[in-house]
Formats: structure tokens, C-alpha cells, sequence
């Protein structure tokens, strides 16, 4: 290396720059997840009664581990039975809804055991549940899988034996674009109207039926100024009061 | 309203109930009032005191305490005397306990018969003309008139309803947060009023209540949770039956 300004002297020994580690795993951004059951809905309640029931989900979450899901992930649940065998059942079904806001919440969870649909609701936070383990997470289009009671069995048959897939904490959780077939109508519901706004459906209804529905769209709720109920900042206040809450 | 649930696995729905500023305001005596016990009156949440007339302000200024929304009166013996202007706590009550709630039922406004009093109606087709939600007759031909007190329409609630046996499953001391069993009359965040219960079914459970009150200066010190027996407290394990 040739010195730009001569001294005759030798030049204090530089060492060489330290390599730049850059963690990809850090960079990507914390994902955040808060469970839907702790926003508070809009009312009149007074925020303290909120406070005090998510003190008491806080406290439940730190004995029994409630692990993060979506609506569409298959799930087990063992559950303490005074009528059963071993008094312990195990159920293990995918998760069609999620309700409740608080103490309260449910999750529905369907299954077809022996060419018979089971839906099965669960409190969360019923001390009756002993375990709840997530065997294969997917995302799907809809928030409301109750279109599976009017589509063929076989998307709603989940092995009661199933292993837990493994995966990555860090991955993102996929989405399953999966297009269910129905079986004839009629249906419980009329899923092709616009208000379930159903994306995960393969209709093969005429085209004529299909824009017979649209008459019962309803294109200005979206803008409707009142429905808006933005939950981003009560959403970062909970998450972190839940957060210290659970590392104590 | 809130779950709770007991430690065999049933589930109950709870109403919480927040003590706010509540103050004994004066001291009725038995002979002053004319009723068979005396009487305390007692003040309930804190308010301005701009929007009322000065006259108004006369029990608050001897008691020396602010403005309260609610006053009301309770009947008590002789020796559950209370000297005006000491607060009361959530902790007067204990869990185990039974008591009677009482408030302003949500207003309804003039409401016709068969809401008001569940009357049936008549059918929606088959030749009614014109009546539909109406009373049909409202007394005989013998009466010849009407008898009083007849259930007609008019206005529907916003009356004071109490609703008895109400079981107490939990207190927060902190809060001052009475949690009662089922549901209590009154919309969300109203005013109400909180007795120990005067069923006879009750009476065993209600021994050894905080007697008078409990004072929060005195040498009892509370933990932050008070939890009837059979409740479920979140800290323990999950239920297993045997």
C-alpha cells in the first residue's frame, strides 16, 4: 500500500475494519401479536372494568400457555371431563370462529368424526381446559370459517392422531388461498351475498345468481365515518401493559 | 358483567360494582325522623357543586365533605351508629355474603301494552283489522267500570326496581369493586344502592360482617383480593376432576 504523505517513519500498525455483522432475523420487524379478545369494544363501560378483567386474563395466561392463532389453524384441546375415561378429553378440529371479547372470548373449533360434523365451543379462559396446542398453523382468506357446514366434508376432516407441524418462530404465518367447494344449495347461509364478503369459496353458481346477489350490496358502509373504530393505539398501550404483565 | 368461575368448573355471570366517594353525610335519629330506627344518610359519587343552589349545599357543609350526585337514606340500629363524614369502603361487605341492589331501571318512555306488560296481541292476518299490539277489552260488563290500577300503556321505567339474594363472590380493596352475583337494574355506570339482604334464606350467611363499617385507618389490613371459597382463582392450576 503506497503512503500518501511520506514520513520515513512505519506507520502505526492499523488493524483491518471489523467485519459488520447485520442480524437479518433482528432486522425483521417484532411481530406483534395481540389476541383479539383483549381490544376493548367501543361503549360506555368505564376502562377500569377492562383493566381488572385483563388483569385476570394475564394471570390465567401465565399458568396455562395460550398460544397465538388465527381463525383457519388446527387445533387440540384437552379438557378436564368428570364423565370421561381418563377424565380428560381431547378434541382436535379447525378453527372456524373466534368470539368474545374478554374473560369471555370462545373459539369454535369443527371437526367430521366418522361422517359426522362436530363443532365444539371453548371458553378460553375456562379453567376446565388443560391444554391447548396448535398442530398446523395456516392463515385463511376469511375471518368466519362457518362456510365449512355447507362445503364437502372433506375440507373439514382433520386426522384426530395428527402431528404437530414444526415451524419457525420467525416465519411469517402462511395464508391458504384455498377455493372450498361447496355441496348444493340450499345452505344454512346465503354465503354468495356480499355482506359475508366470502373470498375463500369456489362458486359455481351462474353468473346470472351471482349478480342477482350484488342487489343486496350495501357499497356505502364503507364509508360510513361512525363505523370506523381505529384500535391502533389502544391496541400498542394493551400490548405492552400485556407484556409486562406476563414477564413478571 | 363478567364470567367467573367456581372451582368445580361452573361458570356464573358477575356485574362489578365500583364504591366512589361514598361518605355517612348525617345522622337522623329515631324521634327526629319518626320511623322505628334511625336513619344515616349517606352520599354517593363526587360532582360540581355550581349546578345546584346554595340551599342545596347545607348537609354537604356541615359534614364538611363535596357535593355528592346521590343521597340516600339507610335504616340502622342503634348501635351501628356511624359518625357523619367518614368514608365507606367495598370491604363493608364481605365475600359470602348476600345482598340487595337496588336502582333506576333503564327508561323505556311510553311504551304500549304489550312490552309494558306483556300482553299477547292479536294475530297479523286473518281478517284483524286494525289491531294488532292493542289491550282488546279492559274490564267486564258486571264492573261497569274500570278498576283501578288496570295495566295500560304509559311511561316504563326508570323506576327504582331492587333485585334480592344477590350472592358476593369477590371485593377488590384497591379499587373498591364489589363483584355481585347476576345482573343488577340500571344501565352502565348508573348510581346504585347496595343492602345487606333482608331474605330469611340469607340470614346464616350474613354473620360476621365488618361491624359498623370497616375503617380504613383502623389496624385490619386487607390483602388486594377478597375471594369467596368456591371461587376459582386464576393463580391455581387447572380444574381436574377425580
Amino acid at each position: 500500500r503506497c503512503r500518501a504523505s511520506g514520513d520515513g517513519k512505519p506507520e502505526k500498525f492499523q488493524p483491518p475494519p471489523k467485519p459488520v455483522i447485520i442480524d437479518k432475523q433482528k432486522q425483521r420487524a417484532e411481530r406483534r401479536f395481540l389476541s383479539p379478545e383483549f381490544i376493548p369494544p367501543r361503549g360506555r363501560t368505564d376502562p377500569l372494568k377492562y383493566y381488572m378483567e385483563r388483569k385476570d386474563m394475564i394471570q390465567r395466561r401465565k399458568v396455562l400457555n395460550i398460544p397465538e392463532f388465527y381463525v383457519g389453524h388446527v387445533l387440540a384441546v384437552t379438557t378436564a371431563d368428570p364423565y370421561a375415561n381418563n377424565k380428560s378429553n381431547r378434541f382436535v378440529g379447525i378453527c372456524i370462529q373466534r368470539g368474545g371479547r374478554g374473560l369471555g372470548a370462545t373459539f369454535v373449533l369443527r371437526n367430521v368424526i366418522e361422517d359426522q360434523g362436530v363443532e365444539i365451543c371453548y371458553e378460553l379462559y375456562s379453567p376446565r381446559i388443560q391444554a391447548i396446542e396448535v398442530l398446523k398453523l395456516e392463515k385463511r382468506l376469511d375471518d368466519n370459517l362457518m362456510y365449512l357446514r355447507d362445503a364437502l366434508p372433506e375440507y373439514s376432516t382433520f386426522d384426530v392422531n395428527m402431528k404437530p407441524v414444526s415451524r419457525l418462530d420467525h416465519e411469517e404465518i402462511p395464508v391458504n388461498k384455498l377455493q372450498v367447494r361447496m355441496k348444493p344449495k340450499p345452505w344454512s347461509k346465503r354465503w354468495e351475498r356480499p355482506k359475508y364478503n366470502i373470498k375463500g369459496i369456489k362458486f359455481e353458481l351462474p353468473e346470472s345468481k351471482m349478480k342477482a346477489a350484488q342487489k343486496w350490496s350495501q357499497p356505502w358502509l364503507e364509508f360510513d365515518m361512525l363505523r370506523e373504530y381505529d384500535t391502533s393505539k389502544i391496541e400498542e398501550k394493551i400490548w405492552q401493559e400485556v407484556n409486562e404483565g406476563l414477564k413478571t | 358483567m363478567m364470567p367467573i368461575w367456581t372451582k368445580s368448573g361452573k361458570k356464573h355471570a358477575v356485574t362489578l360494582l365500583k364504591v366512589q366517594d361514598c361518605h355517612v353525610l348525617r345522622y337522623v335519629s329515631k324521634e327526629e325522623s319518626g320511623g322505628k330506627t334511625a336513619k344515616l344518610l349517606v352520599g354517593g359519587k363526587n360532582v360540581s357543586p355550581f349546578s345546584k343552589p346554595e340551599s342545596a349545599h347545607q348537609i354537604f357543609k356541615e359534614a364538611g365533605l363535596p357535593r355528592k350526585q346521590k343521597v340516600t337514606t339507610f335504616n340502622v340500629t342503634d348501635d351501628a351508629i356511624i359518625k357523619p363524614g367518614t368514608p365507606l369502603y367495598a370491604a363493608h361487605f364481605r365475600p359470602g355474603q348476600f345482598v340487595d341492589v337496588t336502582a333506576k331501571t333503564i327508561g323505556k318512555g311510553f311504551q304500549g301494552v304489550m312490552k309494558r306488560w306483556g300482553f299477547k296481541g292479536q294475530p297479523a292476518s286473518h281478517g284483524q283489522t286494525k289491531t294488532h299490539r292493542r289491550p282488546g277489552a279492559i274490564s267486564t260488563n258486571k264492573a261497569a267500570k274500570v278498576y283501578r290500577g288496570k295495566k295500560m300503556p304509559g311511561k316504563m321505567g326508570n323506576i327504582y326496581r331492587t333485585s334480592f339474594g344477590l350472592k358476593v363472590w369477590r371485593i377488590n380493596t384497591i379499587h373498591d369493586i364489589i363483584y355481585v352475583n347476576g345482573s343488577v337494574p340500571g344501565h352502565t355506570n348508573c348510581l346504585v344502592k347496595v343492602r345487606d339482604s333482608k331474605l330469611p334464606t340469607c340470614k346464616k350467611y350474613n354473620k360476621n360482617p365488618p361491624f359498623p363499617t370497616f375503617f380504613a385507618d383502623g389496624d385490619e389490613k386487607l390483602p388486594e383480593d377478597l375471594f369467596d371459597e368456591e371461587i376459582f382463582q386464576f393463580t391455581d392450576p387447572s380444574v381436574t376432576y377425580t
